[in-house]
Order: structure tokens, then sequence, then C-alpha cells
């Protein structure tokens, strides 16, 4: 959709380099691993956004 | 010598089961923590530390907990993140 | 020797589940329990402890603070069903149309 010029390098879609390493890692079950941790993550990344939840301890215990 | 398609066969096969072993182990690990959604969790940290909190979720390369209710030795804090660096074990009932 | 836990990647991993363990984490903290599975991403284990009313309590241990992990038992038949049937996802009833 959006326009970029011919002689830049194909853009690499969002997600394409995870699925190539998730095929490299879980071979076959590559997609079923991938679509579970897609789910979890955005559990994650909802609740932190909805909670604004802080650090704790603030300074890491072990560094 | 050992021609060397039958090398790289050997070594696709060893590939796949090293393959299948990461994606049954990882399977299970997933659902286990999906499974401590909303569960009381004891975390175990180092410096002796010992704190109780609703588990939310975690993300997926475990670096952070998101809990919930933490009760921590100075208080209870409703929202927060807990460094898996910081955690040695942890426990749930189910 | 047992090399680094972390570093020992599936293959290894995957010979200590359904096995009894003792895991020895941080500085002086022992667990022991049956071992569900190893987070390939954190070397995390997931020890379960049954208990006699059915529930089991679960401890999982940061793959980071794992010092070291021996094997003391291997599990029976039905130890190892219901380490299997632990977090499989709910089985709807055979009431299906």
């Amino acid at each position: 959709v959006s326009e970029r010029s011919t002689t830049a390098p194909p853009f690499e879609q969002p997600g394409e380099r995870r699925k190539a390493e998730m095929k490299k890692l879980y071979g076959k079950d590559a997609a079923k691993i991938l679509a579970m941790e897609t789910a979890m993550q955005l559990t994650f990344d909802r609740n932190c956004d909805l909670k604004q939840p802080k650090y704790w301890p603030v300074i890491p215990l072990k560094l | 010598s050992i021609p060397t398609s039958a090398v790289s066969d050997a070594d696709a096969e060893q590939l796949q089961k090293e393959q299948h072993a990461r994606s049954v182990l990882r399977e299970r690990f997933l659902r286990c923590v999906l499974s401590m959604t909303n569960k009381n969790v004891r975390f175990h940290m180092h410096e002796r530390v010992k704190v109780e909190a609703t588990f939310g979720a975690s993300d997926i390369d475990v670096l952070n907990f998101q809990v919930s209710d933490l009760h921590t030795p100075i208080g209870v804090q409703k929202e927060a993140l807990i460094r898996s660096q910081d955690v040695i074990s942890f426990t749930f009932d189910i | 020797m047992q090399c680094r836990w972390p570093l020992l990647g599936p293959l290894r991993w995957i010979t200590y589940v359904n096995k009894h363990v003792k895991v020895k984490a941080g500085k002086d903290e022992v667990l022991w329990g049956w071992l569900l599975t190893v987070d390939p991403v954190s070397a995390s284990l997931v020890l379960m402890d049954f208990k006699e009313d059915g529930g089991a309590s679960v401890q999982v241990v940061m793959g980071h603070a794992v010092e070291e992990v021996q094997i003391q038992q291997e599990a029976d038949e039905e130890t190892t069903d219901r380490l299997q049937a632990s977090f499989l996802p709910p089985k709807t009833c055979g009431l299906d149309p």
C-alpha cells in the first residue's frame, strides 16, 4: 500500500523473520507454537497497557 | 568414508528430533504458564525475598511476570512487574 | 560432570522428563518433584508434586538459577499419565452432536 522507491531493498514483512526463526527451532510445529506465543504475548502487552505495572523491586536484586 | 548424503540425512533426522523435543517441551511450558492466570503464586527471589501475588501473564521470553496484589515486605503493590532474573523459583497449586 | 543446565539443549532436557529430580537452585535452595517439562527458551524447569486430595503443587525453577539437577527415580505408569494430563486443555464432554 505504501509507496517505496524501486531501488530500495524490499521491506521485510513484519513477522516473516520471526516465522523463519520459529521454523528453524520448531520444525513442523512452528505454526502451533507461534500461535500460542502470539496469544500469550498479546495478553501480557494488553495487561501492561491496562494496568501500568511498575517493577518490583525498583532496583534489580541481581544485577 | 561416509557418503555425504548419508551424513546430511543423519543431520536432518537429528534436527527433526531436536525440533520435536523443543516443541513438546515448549508447548507444555506455555500451557503451564497459561494455567497460572489469576492463581496465587509464591515467588522465591534472590536475597531470600519471598512474596505472593496473583499471576497475570508472562512475556514469551520469560523475562517479566505481570502480577497483581503483590504482597511485599513493606505493603501491597496493586500492579507490578517482577523480573525473572530476580526469581529463583515460584510455586502454585492446581 | 554436568554441563551448565541452560546449555544442555532439548534432546538432553527431554531425558529428564517424567523423572523425579532433585534440583539445587540459587545459593541454597533444594527442590524436589516430578519433572513435567523444561522451557527451551529460558531453561526453566516445571516440577510437580501430587497431593492425596487429587490436587498438585507446581514449582517452576528459573533456568538461570539452576545449579544442579539429579535424577532420583523414574515415574511409574500412573505418575506418567498424571504428568501428561496436567495442563492439557480441558476436554469437552462427549456430548457433542
